[in-house]
């Protein structure tokens, strides 16, 4: 894997290079952020022709490791005015891997509105029109592209929010039935597509061989381990693949951490009526499947797919952050119209959580009551009609929350803030505050036990300890999304001696290299002074590492309140 | 005798079903000086069952004392994310073991 195809979006070319310099070593997050930081201007305008989208394999995908199919989709966010990596499943990322494709780069900008459909086979790449998709909602354009290419086809398509460059907008990729149910969702990617004016891009594999392994005994070896470690462990072998990420409803929602009602209470009255126990309950009753990967190859299972209650389709990928963002910060208790509006979101194309997280600031406006569930689907479904009030809410929190005159939303660095308190989980209000991407619950999402040195003793109410855990906590994660990997297996990971280990093991054998676990925490720490040194040269400073003022008052039921200084964070920012 | 609210989730939820017992936001009255192991000693379930003992939104010891008016939540091993850590759930032998 070592090619990189740039597409020039206004000249409708293309062309093919092998991967020079530092880039030829690097994958997914790493080489979507090392090409943002050496090649867009930092001070551009996200949606300019200097900016560019980069869609990347991690540095495993395409091979037969376990839970390596992961994307990477990197730019300079139209929402925060930062650097973004956001990574979704799908069907793409093993593709690109089977091709040799190391990135996709799409550059300049057409002058007219004419959208393109981008469709990379093993030896050719086309720049087609896509008048007949524009306009379509994801779950049809996969649907017909489907029709047309071939079912199992790589699809990541932009809907009617990216269309319109609205900077809530992600970009959905086709699961493994063909469904929007996968998102690159964070940071208004989905804008930069559109404002390439790129409908879709298919990718097709067919006719390819096994990605080269230079010691394929090792890697077999290795893999088989990996296997091993992730079907065992109770986290990524038993409960992820039952209940799926909704589990954390109930737990968040116990310790006090579950934002409510735009985020003013820790919990949730019917946190239980939105709970993944409830959902797999449902599941179970009407039909439907509770365990499904994101990609194939996945062992842990941990999407879904969910039924209405006469046991028709109604949304899949049906997730935490999801069901918090449309549930509980809205107040909005019936899960089928939580479900209902996860289902509008990745058909118009827009993030749940930024768009939960909306709703909530758009109640708090009035515009619609409090946990008024068919009021929220009626409004999300304007953004696809593209009329005034639509174009608010598909701009995201702070857009809204201004328009409607509201003083209380929730964000860092201007992107709505994910499913778990700051107040009550210090630890991931660090990550919110001082992560390149703002407030992003996945930044910080890895543990690596060989650079767990805190974490046991941590009290989640108090400041002890809580930054040099989310410190290590983002040098984890940025490595592991380099590699491809899901998040989740982290976890297995921690508990594992050998964890760490078996994953070096397989970079080693597929690409005949001797990387240590040392090497594997300095790829993160120099993700990550990427992405800060990109920010840096945006303009941000320590002060765009605040939390909004109102987390500042006491939050039930713990009554805590944030009380870092920007000088008590900026230590997880500092690598040497 | 005290009071407590009880919860329990995710697989224990199941478990506690399958023998007909009540899980969600159930009153429970126990005994002066009771712990949660003693609440969850009749419940029928197994050493490695719980990883973590909520009281009133705090992991806490599985033998901390309760109190009249405790919130008492126990979840089996299996929280995915970095909320383990995050919440305190590692590092302090909290189970049944």
């Amino acid at each position: 894997m070592s090619k990189i195809l740039r597409i020039n979006t206004k000249e409708k070319s293309y062309d093919i290079q092998d991967a020079q310099g530092d880039l030829a070593s690097l994958g997914g997050r790493a080489l979507t952020s090392r090409i943002v930081l050496n090649e867009v201007p930092a001070t551009c305008h996200p949606l300019s022709k200097h900016n560019k989208l980069i869609v990347a394999p991690g540095l495993l995908s395409g091979t037969a490791a376990a839970n390596s199919g992961r994307l990477s989709v990197g730019a300079k966010s139209p929402l925060t005015g930062g650097i973004k990596e956001s990574n979704a499943g799908g069907l793409v990322s093993q593709k690109l891997g089977r091709l040799g494709i190391k990135a996709i780069v799409l550059e300049d900008k057409p002058e007219n509105n004419a959208f393109s459909l981008v469709v990379i086979k093993k030896d050719s790449v086309e720049i087609l029109p896509a008048d007949e998709y524009v306009g379509l909602g994801n779950a049809e354009t996969m649907k017909r592209l489907w029709e047309v290419y071939g079912k199992r086809v790589g699809v990541m398509s932009i809907g009617p929010a990216g269309e319109q460059r609205l900077t809530a907008a992600c970009i959905n990729l086709a699961d493994t039935n063909g469904r929007p149910g996968r998102a690159a969702g964070r940071g208004g990617l989905g804008a930069v597509m559109g404002s390439k004016r790129i409908k879709a891009i298919v990718v097709d594999d067919g006719g390819t061989d096994k990605v080269p392994l230079a010691d394929p005994e090792a890697f077999k070896a290795a893999n088989r381990r990996w296997v091993e470690i992730l079907n065992s462990h109770p986290v990524t072998g038993q409960a992820l693949p039952t209940y799926g990420t909704a589990v954390l409803i109930n737990i968040i929602n116990e310790a006090g951490a579950l934002p409510t009602k735009n985020f003013r209470f820790g919990r949730f009255e019917h946190a239980q009526d939105i709970s993944g126990e409830h959902v797999t309950e449902l599941i179970e009753k009407r039909g439907g499947k509770t365990k499904e990967g994101c990609h194939p190859g996945c062992v842990i299972n941990c999407s879904n797919v969910y039924h209405d209650k006469d046991g028709k389709y109604l949304t899949s990928g049906f997730e935490y952050e999801t069901i918090w963002a449309l549930g509980a910060d809205t107040t909005i208790k019936e899960i089928d119209d939580v479900a209902m509006l996860d289902r509008l979101c990745d058909d118009i194309g827009l993030d749940t959580i930024e768009t939960g997280v909306t709703l909530g600031v758009a109640m708090e406006g009035g515009l619609i009551p409090w946990g008024d569930g068919k009021a929220a689907i009626d409004l999300v479904k304007k953004v696809a009609t593209g009329e005034p009030i639509g174009k608010i809410i598909g701009n995201g929190a702070v857009f809204t929350g201004q328009a409607l005159g509201v003083d209380r939303i929730p964000i860092v660095k201007r992107q709505a803030l994910p499913a778990y308190d700051p107040r009550s989980v210090k630890g991931v209000g660090v990550t919110y505050s001082t992560s390149p991407m703002g407030a992003d619950h996945t930044s910080g999402y890895a543990v690596a036990p060989n650079i767990l040195k805190v974490g046991g003793d941590v009290d989640p109410l108090k400041k002890e300890g809580n930054v040099e855990l989310s410190k290590n906590l983002q040098i984890a994660t940025a490595a592991i999304d380099s590699a491809g990997l899901c998040l989740f297996v982290a976890f297995a990971v921690l508990d594992t001696e050998d964890g760490v280990q078996t994953i070096v093991d397989m970079l080693n054998a597929q690409y005949g290299l001797s990387l240590t676990p040392d090497d594997v925490i300095k790829l993160g720490i120099s993700i990550l002074k990427d992405e800060h040194e990109f920010n840096s040269r945006a303009g941000f400073t320590k002060v765009h590492d605040r939390l909004p003022d109102f987390f500042k008052e006491p939050l039930p039921p713990h009554n805590t309140t944030w009380d870092f200084t920007e000088e008590e964070l900026q230590p997880a920012k500092h690598f040497d | 005798m005290a009071t407590i609210l009880f919860n329990a989730f995710s697989f224990l939820q199941k478990k506690l079903k399958s023998q007909l017992r009540p899980y969600a936001n159930v009153r429970i009255e126990v005994a002066d000086g009771a712990t949660v192991r003693d609440l969850v000693a009749g419940m029928g379930l197994e050493p490695g069952d719980i990883e973590a003992v909520f009281i009133n939104g705090c992991v806490e010891p599985i033998d901390s004392l309760l109190h009249h008016g405790d919130r008492v939540a126990i979840v089996p091993p299996g929280t995915p994310g970095p909320y383990r850590v995050l919440l305190g759930m590692l590092g302090k032998p909290k189970t049944l073991k």
